[in-house]
């Protein structure tokens, strides 16, 4: 590729030419080239004051950066735990057979497609996700492989189709409100809207099509929910473009009969015409339609999610009818600082990112520096594979995102603020960034915000990609535009931080719980929760519960109630065995010890952890061992490599636990296991490294008997692949659905006869068992 | 102690050493070895990354920072892909240091090359000509072509010897007595007499030589060659008693007249039998390390001990047993010969031959002209440039292993999977970079950055798979360029190193 250097020096104009720059300054690059060439990082280093020692350190650290060029598309499927134990791994492996990829091949043949890993779309609910450019495609099967190319194709196509104006009637008959989290997107919501737009124009209605942020029914998307002027609202779930009409009509009255009547032939001449239904792929299950469910919704507290499903996430007035911004104006106008670090500490909020330390603490440590310049920095690099709060509560609640940092800097004395945005969260950076706009053209960020005298600044750094810079130290590194390696501490970030600056680092959700605690004083919020934990914590639920989603539920609630009564209990009949708790940092807390209540204390206890708040449930077919392999695999790789018990300690977890999951382990290897996950954890720097063992270190406490089984050749949950074998029992019809599915030709075409699986040919990619109609493939 | 002064720093200047492999006096914490920690009231901590303040209570040494310590190490050297000391010389009963003497043959030094062979190996000409040569089996050239013919080598540096290339130390005014003066006994007291020890060989033989003289044909072993060696030794000062066959009576008189006694009197015999030593039907029974027999300032090795042909095993035994009497001479704690970590990765891998050949030449292994003549001197040169280098050039400076032999580091404890392959990169002419051997330190990317070298070194990828190289894949003379030396000289292990000449 050749490169045209004006582009470049037109990105470095833009971005500047200080190291600080840097990871700016290469996604420029990217997003011109798809890929980093090497000339072009050449022309950064001889015309800027980067080196190129940094450069490279800095390309090859982020996993967002390509050295080598790409296909024309990218083609991610997300391996995050809820799509790791709804069977990622084998859907990726159906997609480089479909590309013919060998070895370390990820581009295919003909330059059209490349694939990668990404260890988490934010889509949990909709496992297993693979998104194609921009097109998501939940609940991805082996066999769906060609469908959803085929599908990718015409979704192309579609591009630069007509948009249609929404209705604008004095007479408001109601409100349709529209999902537009990223799960309702991905789900197709957008498409949904199209088609609700398009009724609504075509009938004429009189009612206010509105935008929401996500409702946290992930389960359900996308989501619909029509609130006539009169009567009770209703919510439709898993609603499918060729519904919209339908769920409309049923609602609201066209003005004229006329209308209606055109209305009516039309639609069925388009019935006949179009046979794109939009079958062929599944992007969500059956259109079962219920009421609002009161039982996922009822045990919960919404603060940080305060008015969900009601208010559009970008409508500033909506917001602020709903007592937006109320809190920033009290504790500018009305409180001193002090006043205000006081009721955040006596509220007891700790920080929602995972370690829980008392964020009033925190606000102290940095109020007392005596810095003229501190810097405040919202984390929401959530890298945690089976967690999507940041991103949800950033795409829906942007503006009390942005109240909560506005008051914690007017509390802690910062002048400049940064929100750090995963870059795999684009609707997320996009909102934000709009936002920002708005916040700014209101004065209620800038120069003497409201007023008060308070000025502060507010700018976005999108990350690139390393789950180790969601560790503070290792997030101020990446602003300075180095590689994410983290540092020891003491200093704080709230003495020695940014630059060299004080700095507040709070997580997302932490600073969305603030207005409320300002607002409503600290007494309404630390009556939620137990002795030392207060408030509510905002969980991603996904896995194997008949209701995944986001829900914000009080602190001392138990994995039961959350489980059973939110989560609507085990789906498909299976029985509940674990619930992983904390991600990569946390652990996996067995059935029978669901009653624990949800607090820091009490989960460290466990060996688990709050971490970000995934909560990944596991039902009796999610084999341990592979649950501990898969969180070390994603640890070892987001290691960032700079301390020994970190980089190598985890590797070689990893390799024991590949060894059991192939049945190659040693008697000695369990104890050796335990020993060198304690080391690791004792040893690392980092709270990557010291959190990584509790995956393995919680499993081998209360699941060990399934780790000897292992030992002994014997996966009993027959996940391990290399521990089970495909045949065929008498139930078989010799129908050939599993002959024409199965990619590698392991099974004769033997019509009306048992079949057989050969097994030497067997990749065990189970095509054969999802496409068998009689249950006739046995997994042993 | 200046305000910010680290714990490591402190505790270094109270005189206790702390291993700490990716600190550099000068230059800020980096945190990445993990090898420096120590405990404050019980929370361990890296000692190279934390300021000392008042109200510490530093603990450098317990039970469980010994394990931190030797557990990190094992993690270090469980990537680290080297051989400390080449295989052949792990293999050589002596432990010789056989890719020195190649070089040294190769650079046409026979002086330099005989001193370094007799520091462990007292007689190279007639081990030259009958020894079995273990070291060729371990040879990493067997694995590319044909071993190099270290045997005849050592050989021709024997012969080649006109003088005696070592210096004897000044008496220290003590005697011992070696019964015995076969290979083993010569070697005894040979090693004895250079650090200043009166060594008197005792042979019921009139000649020294033992078995060397009467179990080995002439056309094999000339006796010309025996006795010059012989000589050799005699030449030190050692005195030689023949035909005294040492019996019990004897041996009690020799118990009394000197300040140790070595047996190494050969196959168990009923002579030797009645020195009342502990031992079985087969031999005597001795620790392995010190060769310390049932009775205090006794000593046995060689054939004594088990039957072998190996003479080779008795030369060297006679070298390590000079330590451990030395050690009881001078009433210090026997341990014999110290032994030093060495890190080893195995048979070399196909696609490493070419990488070990760049320190080489290529060509099958040289044959001298029959009739048992030895290498010529272009022959033996040849020869010699045969061999990889494959010990390693830190050998005697390296941190990783001085550590790892302190903390007594398993290095096969973590091998669970296999090994990533050997490179060698010499595009810099003054040094030699082995990225498998490194510990990503990082003390060299920090001091490229700090010398503002155009390209440097950089850390690319992350994680498990980090590597530390040139950007852009610059060859090494563009990344570094003056500071080449500077930087080889801080790298902690053997990854970066200055290339020496022998």
């Amino acid at each position: 590729m050749t490169v045209d250097f004006h582009i470049i020096e037109q990105i470095l104009q833009e971005k500047g030419r200080e190291k600080s720059a840097l990871i700016p300054i290469l996604q420029a690059i990217q997003k011109t080239y798809n890929y980093l060439p090497e000339e072009a990082l050449r022309y950064v280093g001889e015309h800027t004051a980067i080196t190129p020692a940094e450069i490279i350190g800095v390309a090859s650290f982020y996993s967002q950066f390509r050295l080598q060029p790409a296909g024309k598309h990218m083609l991610k499927v997300c391996v995050g735990t809820a799509c790791h134990v709804k069977g990622a791994v084998q859907v990726y492996d159906a997609f480089r057979r479909k590309f013919n990829l060998k070895g370390d091949q990820q581009t295919d043949a003909s330059g059209t497609f490349t694939i990668e890993k990404v260890s988490c779309l934010g889509c949990c609910t909709l496992a297993p996700v693979v998104q194609i450019d921009q097109v998501t495609y939940g609940h991805v099967t082996t066999d769906q492989v060609d469908e959803i190319l085929l599908d990718f194709e015409l979704q192309k196509n579609k591009k630069g189709q007509k948009q249609y104006r929404k209705a604008d009637g004095t007479e408001i008959q109601g409100e349709i409100r529209i999902g537009l989290g990223s799960c309702c997107v991905a789900s197709g919501s957008d498409e949904i809207r199209q088609a609700v737009e398009k009724t609504v124009n075509d009938a004429g209605l009189r009612v206010t099509l509105k935008h929401v942020g996500c409702v946290g029914m992930c389960h359900q998307v996308p989501l619909v929910e029509v609130v006539p002027g009169k009567g009770e609202p209703t919510l439709y779930a898993k609603v499918k473009p060729e519904d919209v009409k339908d769920i409309v009509t049923s609602h609201f009255q066209s003005p004229n009969l006329l209308r209606r009547l055109k209305n009516k032939i039309f639609s069925t001449v388009e019935y006949i015409q179009t046979d794109a239904r939009w079958e062929g792929v599944q992007r969500y299950e059956l259109d079962i339609r219920e009421k609002p469910v009161n039982s996922f919704l009822g045990k919960q507290i919404p603060i940080a999610t305060e008015y969900r499903g009601m208010i559009n996430p970008l409508d500033i007035e909506e917001y602020k009818s709903r007592g937006g911004f109320t809190a920033m104006q009290k504790a500018l106008l009305e409180m001193t600082p002090d006043q205000v670090t006081g009721e955040v500490k006596e509220s007891g909020i700790r920080g929602r990112g995972g370690a829980g330390f008392p964020t009033g603490m925190k606000w102290e440590m940095v109020a007392r520096q005596p810095a003229d310049l501190k810097y405040l920095i919202c984390n929401g690099d959530e890298g945690d594979p089976g967690a999507f709060m940041d991103r949800m509560l950033l795409e829906s609640y942007p503006y009390r995102v942005i109240e909560g940092m506005v008051i914690g800097a007017y509390a802690t004395g910062c002048r400049k603020g940064f929100f750090y945005i995963r870059a795999e969260y684009p609707l997320a950076v996009r909102r934000i960034r709009e936002a920002l706009a708005i916040c700014l053209k209101n004065n209620l960020l800038g120069e003497n915000i409201l007023g008060s005298g308070f000025s502060f600044d507010l700018a976005i750094y999108e990350g690139a990609g390393a789950f180790v810079c969601g560790e503070e130290t290792a997030l101020i590194a990446s602003i300075e535009g180095n590689r994410g390696f983290p540092r020891i501490r003491p200093p704080f970030p709230a003495e020695k931080g940014l630059w060299g600056q004080p700095t507040l680092v709070n997580n997302t959700e932490t600073f969305a719980q603030i207005s409320y605690i300002i607002r409503e004083g600290a007494g309404h919020f630390n009556q939620i929760g137990v002795e030392k934990s207060k408030g509510t914590k905002v969980f991603a639920l996904a896995g194997k519960v008949a209701r995944g989603g986001l829900i914000e539920v009080p602190m001392g609630i138990t994995i039961r109630q959350v489980v059973d009564e939110i989560g609507g209990g085990i789906a498909n009949g299976r029985k509940f065995k674990a619930v992983q708790i904390g991600g990569p940092s946390g652990g996996c807390i067995p059935a029978e010890l669901a009653d624990t209540s949800i607090d820091y204390e009490s989960l460290i206890r466990m060996g688990a952890m709050m971490g970000s708040g995934g909560l990944v449930v596991l039902d009796d077919t999610d084999c341990m061992v592979d649950i501990a392999r898969y969180f070390l695999s994603f640890t070892q790789e987001e290691s960032c490599g700079k301390c020994t018990f970190c980089r190598i300690g985890t590797k070689r977890m990893l390799d024991i636990l590949e060894s059991l999951t192939r049945g190659e382990a040693q008697p000695g290897d369990l104890d050796e296991l335990e020993k060198l996950a304690q080391w690791t954890k004792k040893g690392s720097l980092c709270g990557l490294g010291k959190t990584a063992p509790n995956p393995v270190l919680s499993t081998l406490k209360y699941f060990r008997e399934e780790y000897e089984a292992h030992l002994n050749g014997v996966c009993p949950t027959g996940k391990c692949t290399h521990l089970i074998t495909y045949s065929v029992n008498d139930n078989c019809i010799g129908c050939t659905k599993c002959v024409q599915k199965c990619p590698v030709d392991a099974i004769p075409f033997t019509p009306h006869e048992k079949h057989t699986i050969q097994t030497e040919l067997c990749i065990k990619c189970d095509a054969c068992r999802l496409a068998c109609p009689v249950d006739a493939i046995d997994v042993r | 102690m200046p305000e910010g002064t680290t714990v490591l720093a402190a505790v270094r200047q109270q005189g206790i050493d702390i291993p700490a492999l990716c600190y550099l006096d000068g230059m800020e914490h980096f945190t990445s070895c993990m090898l420096c920690l120590v405990k404050d009231r019980g929370r361990l901590f890296p000692s190279c990354s934390v300021a000392a303040v008042s109200g510490m209570d530093i603990v450098t040494e317990d039970e469980e920072i010994r394990e931190a310590r030797q557990t990190g190490l094992e993690l270090l050297l469980s990537e680290h892909v080297g051989d400390c000391e080449a295989p052949c010389q792990v293999a050589c009963p002596a432990h010789m240091e056989i890719p020195r003497m190649n070089r040294l043959i190769a650079a046409g030094k026979w002086e330099e090359s005989l001193r370094i062979v007799k520091r462990d190996i007292v007689l190279p000409a007639v081990l030259g000509r009958i020894c079995p040569a273990p070291c060729e089996g371990a040879c990493h050239r067997k694995t590319v072509d044909e071993a190099v013919s270290i045997c005849l080598l050592k050989r021709f540096v024997g012969d080649a010897g006109t003088v005696h290339p070592c210096e004897v130390a000044p008496s220290v005014g003590k005697k011992v007595a070696v019964i015995g003066a076969g290979p083993a006994g010569l070697a005894a007291a040979y090693y004895l007499q250079l650090r200043g020890v009166e060594a008197t060989l005792f042979d019921k033989a009139e000649k020294a030589g033992g078995q060397l003289r009467t179990a080995i044909p002439e056309e094999v072993l000339p006796r010309e060659v025996l006795d010059r060696e012989i000589e050799a030794v005699l030449g030190t000062g050692v005195r030689f008693i023949g035909n005294t066959p040492v019996d019990d009576q004897v041996f009690n008189q020799l118990k009394a007249d000197y300040d140790a006694v070595v047996v190494a009197t050969g196959n168990l015999d009923d002579l030797t039998k009645s020195y009342q030593l502990a031992g079985t039907p087969k031999g005597l029974e001795v620790n392995r390390d010190t060769y310390e027999t049932s009775e205090t300032g006794i000593f046995a090795i060689g054939n004594v001990l088990r039957s072998s042909r190996l003479a080779v095993r008795s030369v060297g035994q006679g070298k390590e047993v000079a330590f451990s009497v030395l050690q009881y001479l001078n009433e210090e704690k026997i341990s014999g010969e110290p032994r030093r970590f060495n890190s080893r990765f195995g048979k070399l891998l196909q696609q490493e031959f070419a990488e070990y050949l760049k320190e080489s030449v290529t060509g099958q292994r040289n044959q001298p002209a029959a009739g048992g003549t030895g290498f010529s001197v272009e022959m033996a040169i040849e020869e010699a440039k045969r061999c990889l280098h494959c010990d390693c050039r830190a050998i005697d400076d390296c941190k990783l292993r001085e550590w790892s032999g302190f903390y007594q580091a398993s290095q096969k404890r973590f091998q669970t999977s296999g090994r990533r392959a050997m490179t060698k990169h010499f595009q810099n002419t003054a040094i030699v970079y082995e990225p498998q051997k490194c510990i990503k330190c990082g003390i060299c990317v920090r001091l490229t950055e700090k010398y503002r070298e155009k390209y440097g070194l950089t850390f690319v990828g992350r994680g498990f798979d980090v590597v530390v190289g040139a950007p852009f894949s610059e060859p090494l003379d563009q990344a570094l360029t003056e500071t080449s030396v500077e930087v080889a000289r801080a790298c902690p292990t053997g990854a970066l190193e200055v290339r020496k000449k022998e």
